[in-house]
């Protein structure tokens, strides 16, 4: 018997001890971030002749034109520098943001890597200390003249990472990402609709159920991919763009003081998506759950659909695959008369705090953000997120997608992503919108468990 | 879990003190061991396979207890928080259901094939089939294919234009054709299939196995007694399999409570939360949600329940029952 307690006890002693050597979790990284590079230091140039140097870099473009506008400027940066080696390893974006943190916080982080604005990522990033802060970057090349005040404002934060739009800047993004309506036009053309013709929501409605009646039952009208749970958001933030004020939804993502998703505008938003899933515009039964956002894209590529409602970074795949018979625009307004549309710019670039190299690090983001990189980009049917970019681009669908980013950012319609607005909301918002598209949740139940979640991560933000 | 006869330590046995000699000497001050009893320095032996559980099985399994009393988002300094997370994992309609969803797998990966797989075993045992040995091998060819592979292999089958539902419209059944993954009510089951896909084959092998090793005799005796073939099945074969089940079950069912790589791939726990399984739970809230103690915490109770699951199986199916 005494044998049997003292096999019990050792593991259980140990256990102690093993737990005691952990400590409280979090304890030995470095809290709150450096003050920052004064201006005076901030190197802009000699870079060739810091011998060879290797950054480190790693991006969540993992697909298409973003990916190879990437390794083209990579490709420049190292021709303009031949001492530097950039060693860029291309990510999923989705399994990449559950890496980023861990990535950061190691002995060896990324000089360069992407993030995500919101409080999931670039949020926590901040908290930790984990990344640069580019204030003087931004001074010494120019960021803060080269992007509007709007788009600055994604990559802001406070110090402690819990007030988002404001404060010290962060990071800087790529390319302008929108969403808004992929068309095939002979689809359209044979059903009758002229595209010139939409120009409110109602109009735009109308010729879905048009559409409806004109394409095979087994055909959906729009091809939408709703696997990772973020293709039925991004198609249901053009709906709720016509019924909700831009700025209405943006406070909400930023958690300014009074703002809330229970409104009247985002419950008929909510309405209509599920009205549009029980039409069959969405294709018949959940086949939209069974692929994801680049799947559908190739779908509609291969001519099943008439719309995408989605990121215009499927562009490249949608010319790809249908040539001059994709078009691209903005969705119809609703009746407050501006285009409204979920978007922002690319993932943001950081710069980790344990770079060696960070003035390196930064003449690298400049170069694959700034004027240097409009043409790589409008080639791989991209927007040039800086505003000082002049290349542009020669194919049609090309100029359609940057007039679409353009009208959007002159509206002030960038609704920015609501996944922005807590940790959890991703999953919050995905889940339930696929429980109500199957119809086993209403849509007032998917408001209030949205605002649920942002309250309760609001509650967090006040508290401590 | 009965300890040997004897341990290497306490009292000499009557047989050391036989050896030794000496009964004048209540207790030998020397102890004298019996031929073939192991000596304590048989320990040492056990030093560095023991050293190395400790550090990268135990260690880190400790460790995430710990970490699931605490309130931390993986990066920044966590908060102390008691038995929280643990109300949470009890409390949560999701977590919960995320139980009852592995316990749904069970059936596919664990009961189904056993069951499937007992049948075929007898009647390949009996029957002079041709070509067993060929069946064999290729029913126990899912076991060595890499899960993703065999996740990936699946969703290209289930897809809305898949050879799934391209069969089922070719033999005129196009009304049950749906998007397996992509449905509520059809996806955990879809799931379900492929681990009994998986698991169905390991679990034949074994009872081949075990077959071959029960005595001929009792296959005879049982005839003469004239019993018939299911009779014979229930009286001689179930018995005589009685280790192999314990291993099959013991090793299927804790297969079907771990799943997570071909979840992961497939479905990533939608649609919904109809596929949602405490692994996943755990990679979403700790890599994703920033709720790190809360994961380790729904880690720390489906390792306890994987636990008493496998403990409970040994107990009930191997039980010897001359014993």
């Amino acid at each position: 018997m005494r044998n049997r307690w003292l096999s019990a006890a050792l593991p259980l002693a140990l256990a102690i001890v093993v737990a005691a050597c952990g400590g409280t979790p979090g304890q030995d990284k470095p809290s709150g971030s450096s003050a920052g590079t004064p201006a005076d230091q901030v190197k802009t140039s000699g870079f060739d002749k810091l011998g060879p140097v290797t950054l480190r870099v790693v991006s969540s473009e993992g697909s298409g034109g973003p990916r190879e506008a990437i390794k083209q400027l990579t490709k420049e940066f190292e021709a303009k520098y031949p001492n530097v080696t950039v060693q860029v390893s291309f990510r999923d974006f989705s399994s990449w943001i559950k890496q980023a943190k861990l990535a950061a916080a190691s002995d060896k982080p990324p000089d360069v890597f992407a993030g995500n604005q919101g409080y999931q990522l670039d949020g926590e990033l901040v908290k930790a200390g984990l990344i640069l802060p580019l204030n003087e970057y931004a001074k010494a090349y120019g960021w803060d003249k080269s992007y509007t005040p709007e788009t600055l404002q994604q990559f802001s934060w406070s110090d402690d990472g819990k007030t988002f739009g404001k404060g010290t800047l962060w990071g800087v993004a790529q390319s302008g990402q929108s969403t808004g309506v992929f068309a095939n036009l002979t689809k359209l053309r044979q059903a009758g609709v002229d595209p010139a013709q939409l120009k409110t929501f109602d109009d735009f409605d109308a010729a879905l159920a048009k559409l409806r009646k004109a394409l095979p039952a087994d055909e959906p009208v729009i091809s939408l991919g709703n696997k990772d749970q973020f293709g039925a958001i991004h198609l249901w933030g053009m709906i709720q763009g016509a019924y909700e004020p831009a700025q209405a939804i943006r406070d909400w993502i930023f958690h300014k003081p009074g703002a809330t998703f229970d409104t009247p505008g985002n419950l008929k938003s909510l309405q209509k998506l599920k009205e549009w899933a029980d039409k069959g515009y969405l294709g018949q039964g959940d086949a939209f759950n069974a692929r994801n956002d680049s799947e559908a894209a190739a779908a509609f590529g291969r001519g099943s659909g008439a719309f995408v409602l989605g990121g215009n970074w499927n562009a490249s795949i949608a010319k790809d695959g249908l040539g001059k018979n994709a078009a691209f625009f903005d969705m119809p307004p609703g009746s407050g008369g501006k285009a409204i549309a979920i978007g922002s710019t690319s993932t943001p670039l950081h710069i980790s705090a344990k770079s060696k190299q960070p003035d390196l690090a930064a003449a690298y983001l400049d170069f694959i953000t700034g004027p240097t990189a409009g043409k790589a980009l409008v080639d791989t049917q991209q927007v040039p997120a800086a505003t000082d970019a002049t290349a542009k681009p020669g194919d049609p669908l090309g100029k359609e997608v940057i007039a679409g980013w353009q009208k959007l950012v002159n509206d002030g319609g960038l609704t920015l992503y609501p996944d922005w607005s807590s940790p959890t909301m991703l999953q919050t918002m995905g889940q339930s919108f696929q429980e109500m598209l199957a119809g086993r949740t209403s849509p007032q139940d998917v408001v209030s468990r949205v605002q649920k979640d942002w309250e309760e991560y609001d509650k967090e933000l006040q508290g401590s | 879990m009965a300890a040997p006869p004897s341990t290497g330590t306490g009292a000499p046995s009557p047989s050391a003190r036989a050896a030794g000699g000496d009964a004048e000497r209540p207790v030998p001050r020397v102890r004298v061991r019996a031929p073939g009893e192991p000596r304590k320095v048989a320990y040492l032996y056990l030093a560095p396979a023991f050293l190395f559980y400790l550090l990268f099985a135990f260690g880190p399994l400790v460790y995430t207890a710990w970490l699931s009393l605490f309130d931390w988002d993986g990066l920044t300094v966590g908060t102390w928080t008691g038995l929280d997370n643990y109300r949470k994992v009890l409390s949560d309609p999701d977590i919960r259901a995320s139980f009852v969803h592995s316990f749904e797998l069970i059936f596919f990966y664990a009961i189904l094939p056993v069951l499937l797989g007992l049948f075929l075993a007898s009647v390949i045992a009996h029957g002079r089939a041709r070509g067993v040995t060929f069946f064999r091998a290729v029913l126990f060819l899912p076991q060595t294919v890499a899960t993703v592979v065999v996740a990936i292999a699946w969703v290209w089958i289930y897809a809305p234009d898949g050879p799934l539902n391209e069969g089922l419209r070719a033999i005129g059944l196009g009304g049950l054709t749906r998007s397996w993954l992509g449905d509520f009510a059809w996806a955990l089951p879809a799931l379900g299939m492929v681990g009994t896909w998986v698991t169905f084959g390991l679990c034949l092998v074994l009872f081949l196995a075990g077959i071959q090793k029960i005595p001929h005799t009792l296959y005879e005796a049982a005839r003469v007694d004239g019993a018939s073939h299911f009779r014979e099945f229930f009286a001689v074969t179930l018995p005589g399999l009685r280790g192999e089940l314990a291993v099959a079950l013991t090793l299927t069912v804790i297969t079907a409570l771990r799943t997570f790589d071909l979840i992961y791939v497939s479905t990533n726990g939608g649609p919904g939360t109809s596929t949602t399984v405490p692994s996943v739970l755990v990679y979403q809230n700790a890599f994703s949600n920033g709720r790190v103690g809360l994961a380790a915490a729904v880690a720390v109770v489906l390792t306890a329940l994987i636990f008493v699951v496998a403990f409970g199986i040994t107990r009930l199916v191997d039980r010897d029952p001359a014993r």
